[in-house]
């Protein structure tokens, strides 16, 4: 669809208005990740130790509550404040009734006051597509009229040019919506509008949460931690969750790194074989929280954003950063060297060339380039049993990235 | 998932098929919720081992069939066939697939070859 051009003299308030928002954007998602660094008031001390090559900053970690849900295999952070900090600082996890950001309230709130000033994402795209239905009826019924009117000239004998024609059928640059269509999507049907001034008169709770996949909730945990190789040795005797970014609770009970580790897993068994907590039975390596996590882990920690592509027909997207920022990457995960196994794991088998063609096309068309990311599983033999049981065993997981782009040598000369 | 407001409506239902609880009730809470659908009610589907709802889209007149699965489950067209059976015959019915981070897309799908809107 063309886009129409502002005229130019407001070309410039729209530019700055642009700028305006971006710099915002910047300033509200600067932190890649949820870990901060205070501020220093003595200047002799940030030299002194800077000599050293140590820093004077410290390093805060937020903390945040989450509860992990089996049934729904993620972590629930019911706390908008926390939630606001994990968006904001890395764009992990999902609200639950909203694309992406934790909007709910927001757009309940907005129906309420029906004045609609302030639209969410969710808003502006339902707007877009009452407008273009309403396009598509108009030029439905243009075509329609002029084929008419050209039967009817064709039978006085008189002929229509065809730009007569084309002028009369509304094409997508030269379309307005009519007033009538922009105050459609707005205010609510007579109906909702009474039960709209019922519940005026009780405050609107906030029924959404984010939600975070298990493989994220463990990054945040465990990875973002101070934690070195040297602790699952003791894991039995430490004392956990001094310095973690998230504190997972299971029903009321916080829960210690070794009981997630085993859980997140457990979660992904199936009900008749799973035990309390996964014990006793016995951990493989391609279950598919490791198999997630190692490919989470690989491309956060070179900067992208991970997000889940179901949206896509895709495993993964990534982001430069964060879906403010357009020109992301699908990504499909292909395990390898799977054994018998429990677990239904997508993608095992050699996918054929019809399926590559559409996932390629697909993703072609909203302009995202496709990567093959094939995460190599170890095999049961090479991985011991107690390796298995803390994090050590993802150094036996490897990652590699293929990209796939269309070349048609005809037209892609420049 | 316990202590939210909605699990009280779909409580006996998810203790019946406990393997598709989490699919089931974030379909639920996304139809009540963000899409706003009104009338929603649950519908035992014992051949698919789940629930499945019925209820209207917000400015529509007909009712609405949707199932619930989650991106990890393997669908059959024999299974969908059975689902339709116990809805009752609708000309089309919606299959919702659940992830994990809790996005939800749905598919529409009907018996035969149906021409595609215009």
């Amino acid at each position: 669809m063309a886009s129409v051009k502002p005229p130019q003299s407001q070309g410039d308030s729209i530019q700055k208005k642009g700028g305006r928002r971006r710099d915002e954007n910047n300033r509200i998602y600067a932190n890649p990740l949820p870990i901060t660094f205070s501020q220093v008031e003595n200047k002799f001390a940030v030299t002194a130790l800077g000599i050293f090559g140590i820093s004077a900053a410290r390093v805060l970690n937020p903390r945040c509550e989450g509860v992990f849900d089996p049934a729904t295999r993620s972590v629930w952070i019911t706390n908008s404040k926390d939630s606001m900090i994990l968006w904001r600082h890395g764009f992990f996890g999902k609200g639950n009734l909203s694309r992406s950001e934790p909007s709910w309230l927001v757009r309940q709130i907005n129906i309420r006051k029906a004045a609609g000033k302030q639209m969410t994402s969710e808003e502006v795209t339902a707007k877009r597509r009452a407008e273009r239905k309403q396009f598509k009826l108009d030029r439905a019924r243009a075509i329609a009229a002029a084929a008419a009117e050209a039967e009817a000239a064709f039978a006085e004998g008189r002929i229509i040019s065809a730009e007569e024609t084309r002028t009369s059928i509304p094409s997508a640059a030269t379309w307005k919506p009519t007033p009538s269509i922009r105050n459609a999507v707005t205010p609510p049907s007579e109906r909702s509008r009474e039960e709209i001034d019922d519940l005026d008169a009780e405050p609107l709770e906030d029924l959404e949460h984010m939600q975070l996949t298990l493989p994220e909730a463990f990054f945040l945990a465990w990875a973002l931690d101070s934690w070195t190789s040297s602790i699952p040795k003791r894991y039995g005797h430490a004392v956990y969750a001094c310095t973690a970014n998230v504190y997972i609770f299971m029903q009321l009970e916080p829960m210690a790194l070794p009981d997630i580790w085993r859980a997140f897993q457990a979660a992904h068994m199936p009900l008749h074989l799973e035990a309390p907590l996964g014990h006793g039975h016995a951990l493989r390596p391609d279950n598919p929280f490791l198999v997630n996590y190692v490919f989470l882990h690989h491309y956060r920690s070179l900067g992208w954003v991970v997000k889940n592509g179901v949206k896509f027909c895709v495993d993964y997207l990534l982001y430069k950063r964060g879906p403010i920022r357009p020109g992301s990457f699908p990504v499909y995960d292909d395990p390898e060297d799977a054994k018998s196994s429990p677990y239904n794991l997508p993608n095992v088998a050699p996918f054929t060339w019809q399926w590559l063609s559409t996932i390629n096309r697909v993703n072609s068309q909203v302009q995202k380039t496709l990567v093959l990311s094939y995460v190599t599983i170890p095999a049961l033999s090479r991985v011991s049993s107690t390796k298995i049981s803390s994090p050590a065993c993802f150094e036996e997981y490897s990652v590699r990235e293929i990209t796939i782009r269309r070349f048609v040598p005809a037209r892609m000369r420049d | 998932m316990e202590s939210h407001p909605t699990y009280a409506t779909l409580a006996t239902f998810l203790q019946q098929y406990p393997r598709t609880a989490g699919a089931t009730y974030q379909t639920y809470n996304d139809l009540l919720l963000a899409q706003q659908w009104s009338g929603i009610e649950v519908i035992r589907l014992p051949s698919c081992e789940r629930c499945g709802f019925r209820g209207r889209r917000p400015e529509a007149g007909t009712f609405t069939y949707v199932v619930p699965c989650s991106l990890s489950e393997t669908v059959s067209i024999g299974w969908l066939r059975s689902a339709l059976e116990e809805f009752g015959h609708p000309t089309e019915v919606y299959l919702a697939v659940n992830a994990d981070d809790s996005s939800t897309v749905y598919y529409k799908l009907s018996m035969g070859i149906t021409k595609p809107p215009a």
